[in-house]
């Protein structure tokens, strides 16, 4: 009801009550909000099925959809989907090609950040959390992902480079790396994404400040590689060479390919490979959760697919990255699996529901 | 953008539409009376029936969205393809749901209803 004098009646005092002009004819809905983002739907209208928020109130909550029931309309929260911005940006991936041309042909299947904001329902936050995610970088005032196997490949340059110079990779001088990769070729927008998506920057160091002639450097960025990147590297190009190892076999192949300095430990591949006892032997195999439905009952049929029982340590990498609104791990475990625990001294065992 | 406070009555029943009145447009005649008797106690009178109800805050408060289609032209400049037609300008149909009025309480009618025709 459009007439505000029922909120004004007064006590002891009435009013009659009429259809108004246009009843019948408008399409209404009615949705339910919380006060907090109220005012942030007031200010702006929603275009199709899902409602936008631009910013956020408290940490998790993101983009929002609506269903509809017969007119009355609920807000339901939805964890942010990047799986659109991904196959945008998948369109045209930045490859061995791309790097050799100075300039693009034609922008077609290319993104800016406004088009992405404008194509997808996320928020600006999202959208960069979204892109940092998916590790994309801006090349030309356009958002790219860069193509897996080039990366792997420009990284694998980059610690060639450094065993062959000596170079130490908790210090690596972006010049020095810059100019080695551009004598091959390789863009330097593209080393430093490399170098950005495998380690950090950090604080200028000492040595490579000062040149030689005792003047400070002040152009020269530092990056440490990330030890666990460095490994993961070598594990994949292990795990890419053969279906299975048994596992002594790997372990010595990874470390003895690691530069020296660097340890590395199963651990870090939790959530890349399952290891199997056959016997007296244990062999491992990849299997990746990244390769895993994101949909919660999808992902659980495919791990019960793999194998009918999992204890929790070997299941947990594989589910830690599900989001499902409102519900904790807890609460889709007890969704979708069966948890029986034989006796107090074993662990538990997770079978499907 | 202007999205004043709507009212809302909830009542659980139908209403109808006597026969005799049914060619009659929906507006001519009013649905009832309500009567606020109490700061909080209102009385809303349908026909011979009286239903007794009392105002509430909603525990959420309701937008009240329209859908609204929306016909925008298309600058022709920025699309790769253009479709060769009699008509100078491309539009582009969106539909857009707008908010027109935000809904805080409520007078809920939950009680059987009184007949006022007496014997």
């Amino acid at each position: 009801m459009g007439n505000a004098s029922i909120l004004e009646l007064n006590v002891d005092s009435s009013l009659e009550v009429y259809y108004g002009e246009t009843f019948g004819s408008e399409d209404l809905k009615l949705l339910e909000v919380d006060e907090p983002i109220l005012q942030e739907i007031l200010d702006r209208g929603a275009s199709g099925e899902e409602l936008d928020t631009k910013s956020e109130t408290g940490g998790k909550r993101t983009a929002s959809a609506m269903a509809a029931a017969t007119g009355h309309l609920e807000l339901v929260e939805v964890a942010p989907n990047f799986e659109k911005l991904k196959s945008l940006l998948s369109e045209r991936l930045y490859g061995e090609d791309t790097d050799s041309m100075d300039v693009e042909e034609s922008t077609s299947g290319l993104y800016t950040w406004d088009d992405l904001l404008e194509k997808l329902q996320l928020s600006e936050k999202e959208l960069q959390e979204g892109l940092k995610s998916l590790a994309a970088v801006q090349v030309g005032g356009f958002w790219r992902l860069v193509d897996k196997k080039y990366m792997h490949c420009v990284f694998e340059l980059i610690l060639l480079n450094a065993m062959q110079h000596d170079w130490s990779l908790q210090g690596l001088k972006e010049k020095e790396v810059v100019s080695a990769l551009m004598a091959d070729g390789y863009s330097a927008q593209i080393v430093i994404h490399c170098l950005a998506t495998y380690g950090q920057r950090v604080s200028l160091a000492f040595e490579a400040g000062i040149a030689s002639n005792g003047s400070y450097d002040l152009d020269s960025h530092v990056w440490e590689l990330n030890e666990r990147h460095v490994c993961l590297h070598y594990a994949n190009q292990l795990l890419s060479s053969a279906s299975r190892w048994r596992v002594d076999d790997f372990v010595d192949a990874w470390q003895q390919n690691l530069p020296s300095g660097v340890q590395a430990s199963l651990d870090m591949l939790k959530g890349k490979i399952l290891i199997e006892k056959l016997g007296s032997d244990s062999w491992l195999y990849p299997f990746s959760v990244a390769n895993l439905p994101s949909n919660p009952a999808e992902r659980f049929a495919a791990l019960f697919r793999e194998r009918p029982r999992w204890e929790w340590e070997d299941l947990e990498p594989y589910i830690s990255d599900l989001r499902a609104p409102g519900k904790s791990v807890d609460a889709l475990l007890l969704k979708y699996t069966r948890r029986t625990q034989p006796t107090a001294e074993t662990p538990p065992i997770f079978t499907a529901r | 953008s202007e999205c004043r406070e709507w009212a809302l009555l909830e009542l659980q029943g139908v209403l109808e539409i006597q026969p005799s009145a049914q060619h009659l447009p929906l507006n001519a005649f009013s649905i009832g009376s309500l009567c606020r008797s109490q700061q909080e106690k209102y009385y809303f009178t349908i026909g011979y029936h009286e239903l007794e109800g009392k105002k509430v805050s909603l525990k959420k408060p309701m937008l009240v969205l329209q859908k609204v289609l929306r016909e925008d032209p298309i600058d022709v400049e920025s699309s790769p393809v253009v479709l060769s037609t009699q008509y100078p300008t491309q539009v582009q149909k969106t539909s857009e749901l707008k908010a027109i009025g935000i809904i805080r309480h409520k007078i809920l009618f939950k009680t059987r209803p009184k007949a006022l025709i007496s014997k």
